[in-house]
């Protein structure tokens, strides 16, 4: 008699208007899987970060799952963790595995917090999750599946890292697989995992260590299939850094060519702008680039040097300029609550990129990632932190709990002010 | 942090407090081609990034009888923020909201002289002033959100002597109308700092609180430790920077633009009433209050 496929429910919850790259990821190398094939049947959910918890756990218990699998951010693991508690209860036989940023860092942790969770993925997911799948379809054994932890005979294990994939190309097109629908302005490629920067705060380069990238082929083939689908105007790139090198880049505009010449665009492209000069902003232009987003995260040379960040105004000036003169809209970002900064190092941050009249301003407040260096170090640096997600720091010896306040409300109101222009 | 230059479209009428400045004066307006000429002027002169930025102010702009030509004026002067410093009441109209957005402004200073009509209608002299001041910021901004348009509204509250105890209802009224921003311009020379501080920190908290800064114009740094980033001049440099102000106090020479003490004698070294000796009584009494 044969068996029924393990039914597995894949969960995202995004920001509004976006669907996930990661579960397409997972989803299209796991039914790329010959030894899955007709044993697990896969349905997505890509849900909106603003949806009540317990109408998603509606949803997810709709599809009466064997498996649950989450992608979990530090945005949406408060709802995450709530939507787990809500489907443990109700069906406890179902398998609850996480998986991203929020949760793989801290496995043990997040497994010890929360006993409905069973699995938690480190690292690169695509083959693992694969792998363990395959463990939960056949013998149940998960622990032989590097690269989790999990619960075992009442105790918490960790499976031995994985090895990073070492060609991309491996790991099928979420879109040219047809697993991931391109949609309107929030359709994101991928051309290389890892980041040439070390910033403390950010888990970006999610320690690959190097960078590896997909083949130009691949890419031109995603180009070509997400800039020609129905209804898709503009779409992004989730790459760290878009002029990685200007051979790159000079490829990446010219797949681009044709399809900016049919009016698509690209938006919120993140660059590292001291490295732009006329001939950069040229080509990003050529590739339909109509926004970027770059630092400075912070002018403040305390919380540079902590941060491991290079800046130099000049250059940074120099390269907004030439962006600016090819008619691209840049977003400047600052950082509240770096280590070494105090408030008025943040102040004149704000003040510096006013001054540069970027388009667009955006301040945050620190939030200590898991897997960060200043998640290792916070204690260290002095940095008081919520310990829950979405880990925003509390405060650091060198700005209050009350002046961290206030400065998120004060820029909240200059990005307002600077925002109300004539002609945008 | 964003300047704007001002150009002033007439006098008399504006929101103010009538106990300490009189009855309000007949209004009179500036000719239309006078201001433009001033808004191109301050357009072509403008050297610092972001803008040019201009603000018309003085009389009550919508009462300019070609208030859409000086609006158009400034459109064509390539103004990048355009700003009315208003009572707000015309903006109830949903013509003038609406026609104002679509010419080109984006910032309004609304100016109120408190949180509660007992107070902005008793002092203005106009009752029922505050609610439909309130109504046209409203009417402003449910438009401007209605049409996509981005807005800044500041909250002006000229303080003196007479509304310093309503200032957190003006912070609060400012949240609930949908302002950005807070500005408390203290004005008052004779206004007693050490009682005032109470509230002026009162105010700032409501707005942190519910997410709308409070800045202060006019009291000196080393007043308000511990909300030192409120003060205008803090934004724009480093702590223990002193005041504008301060360079006309009789007690600058001896303070570090943080809180210290000061003598009798240094006390009579002042002399009244300037604007500054007063405030140098109220920082020594403030001291005085504090060490007590």
């Amino acid at each position: 008699m044969a068996t029924a496929p393990l039914r597995c429910a894949m969960l995202a919850l995004n920001s509004p208007g976006y669907r996930s790259l990661a579960l397409g990821y997972l989803r299209a190398y796991a039914q790329a899987d010959r030894r899955l094939a007709g044993r697990v049947a896969f349905e997505t959910l890509d849900l909106d970060t603003d949806v009540d918890p317990w109408w998603v756990a509606w949803r997810v218990l709709g599809l009466e799952p064997d498996v649950l699998a989450v992608s979990v951010t530090c945005w949406n693991a408060r709802s995450v963790y709530e939507v787990c508690r809500i489907v443990a209860s109700v069906r406890p036989e179902c398998a609850i595995v996480l998986g991203g940023p929020e949760v793989g860092p801290a496995a043990e942790d997040v497994l010890t917090a929360h006993p409905e969770v069973g699995v938690v993925v480190r690292g690169e997911g695509e083959i693992t999750f694969a792998d363990l799948l395959c463990e939960l379809a056949g013998s149940g054994k998960a622990w032989r599946v590097d690269g989790v932890t999990l619960r075992r005979n009442g105790e918490i294990v960790a499976t031995p890292d994985r090895a990073l994939v070492a060609d991309l190309d491996d790991l099928p097109s979420p879109y040219l697989s047809g697993v991931l629908t391109p949609v309107d302005g929030g359709a994101y490629l991928e051309t290389f995992r890892g980041c040439p920067h070390r910033c403390a705060y950010c888990f970006e380069g999610k320690g690959y260590g190097r960078i590896r990238s997909f083949s130009d082929e691949r890419i031109a083939g995603e180009i070509e299939f997400v800039a020609t689908a129905p209804g898709v105007r503009t779409f992004s790139f989730i790459d760290p850094v878009f002029n990685l090198t200007g051979e790159r880049l000079k490829t990446l505009a010219m797949l681009m060519a044709p399809h900016v010449a049919n009016g698509v665009r690209l938006h919120t492209i993140e660059v590292d702008i001291e490295r732009i000069d006329d001939e950069a902003a040229a080509l990003l232009r050529s590739a339909g680039v109509v926004t970027v987003e770059t630092g400075p995260q912070t002018i403040g040379a305390g919380a540079l040097e902590a941060c491991h960040r290079p800046f130099h105004a000049d250059r940074f000036a120099a390269g907004l300029a030439a962006l600016r003169a090819v008619g691209i809209s840049c977003e400047c970002d600052l950082i509240v609550g770096l280590p070494g900064d105090d408030v008025y190092d943040f102040l004149a941050g704000l003040r510096y990129v006013l001054r540069l009249d970027p388009g667009k301003i955006q301040s945050s407040t620190l939030h200590v990632l898991p897997g960060t260096e200043l998640w290792e170090r916070a204690a260290e640096l002095g940095l008081e932190f919520d310990r829950e997600p979405s880990h925003e720091v509390i405060a650091t010896p060198d700005v209050s709990f009350r002046d961290l306040r206030r400065a998120e409300v004060f820029a909240s109101s200059l990005q307002s002010a600077y925002r109300a222009r004539i002609g945008g | 942090m964003i300047r704007f230059a001002d150009v002033g479209v007439g006098s008399g009428g504006e929101v103010r407090c009538s106990r300490c400045h009189g009855e309000s004066q007949s209004i009179s307006y500036r000719s239309a081609s006078e201001i433009a000429a001033e808004i191109a002027m301050a357009c072509e002169l403008w050297d610092e990034p972001p803008g040019p930025n201009v603000a018309l102010t003085g009389a009550e702009p919508f009462g300019h009888p070609e208030l859409p030509v000086l609006v158009g004026a400034a459109v064509d002067a390539h103004c990048r923020r355009l700003c009315l410093e208003t009572d707000a009441v015309a903006l109830r109209s949903s013509q003038n909201a609406g026609g104002s957005l679509i010419a080109g402004v984006r910032h309004l200073r609304w100016i109120i002289l408190g949180g509660t009509p007992g107070v902005h209608d008793v002092l203005l002299g106009t009752p029922g002033a505050l609610d439909l001041s309130v109504e046209g910021v409203r009417s402003f901004r449910s438009i401007a959100a209605e049409e996509s348009i981005p807005v800044s509204v500041t909250t002006v509250v000229p303080v003196c002597r007479h509304n310093v105890h309503d200032l957190p209802a003006a912070a609060g009224l400012a949240v609930d109308a949908g302002a950005d921003r807070v500005l408390l311009r203290v004005e008052d020379g004779g206004l007693d700092l050490a009682a005032a501080l109470p509230w002026i920190v009162a105010a700032c908290d409501t707005g942190v609180v519910n997410g709308v800064w409070v800045e202060v114009e006019g009291v000196p740094f080393c007043l308000l430790a511990g909300y030192d980033l409120h003060l205008s001049d803090a934004v724009r440099e480093r702590a223990g920077a002193k005041q504008p102000i301060c360079i006309e106090c009789p007690l600058d020479s001896v303070c570090a633009g943080v809180p210290a003490g000061a003598s009798a004698d240094q006390l009579a070294m002042l002399s009244p009433p300037s604007f500054a000796g007063t405030l140098a009584v109220s920082v020594l009494r403030a001291r005085a209050t504090r060490a007590e």
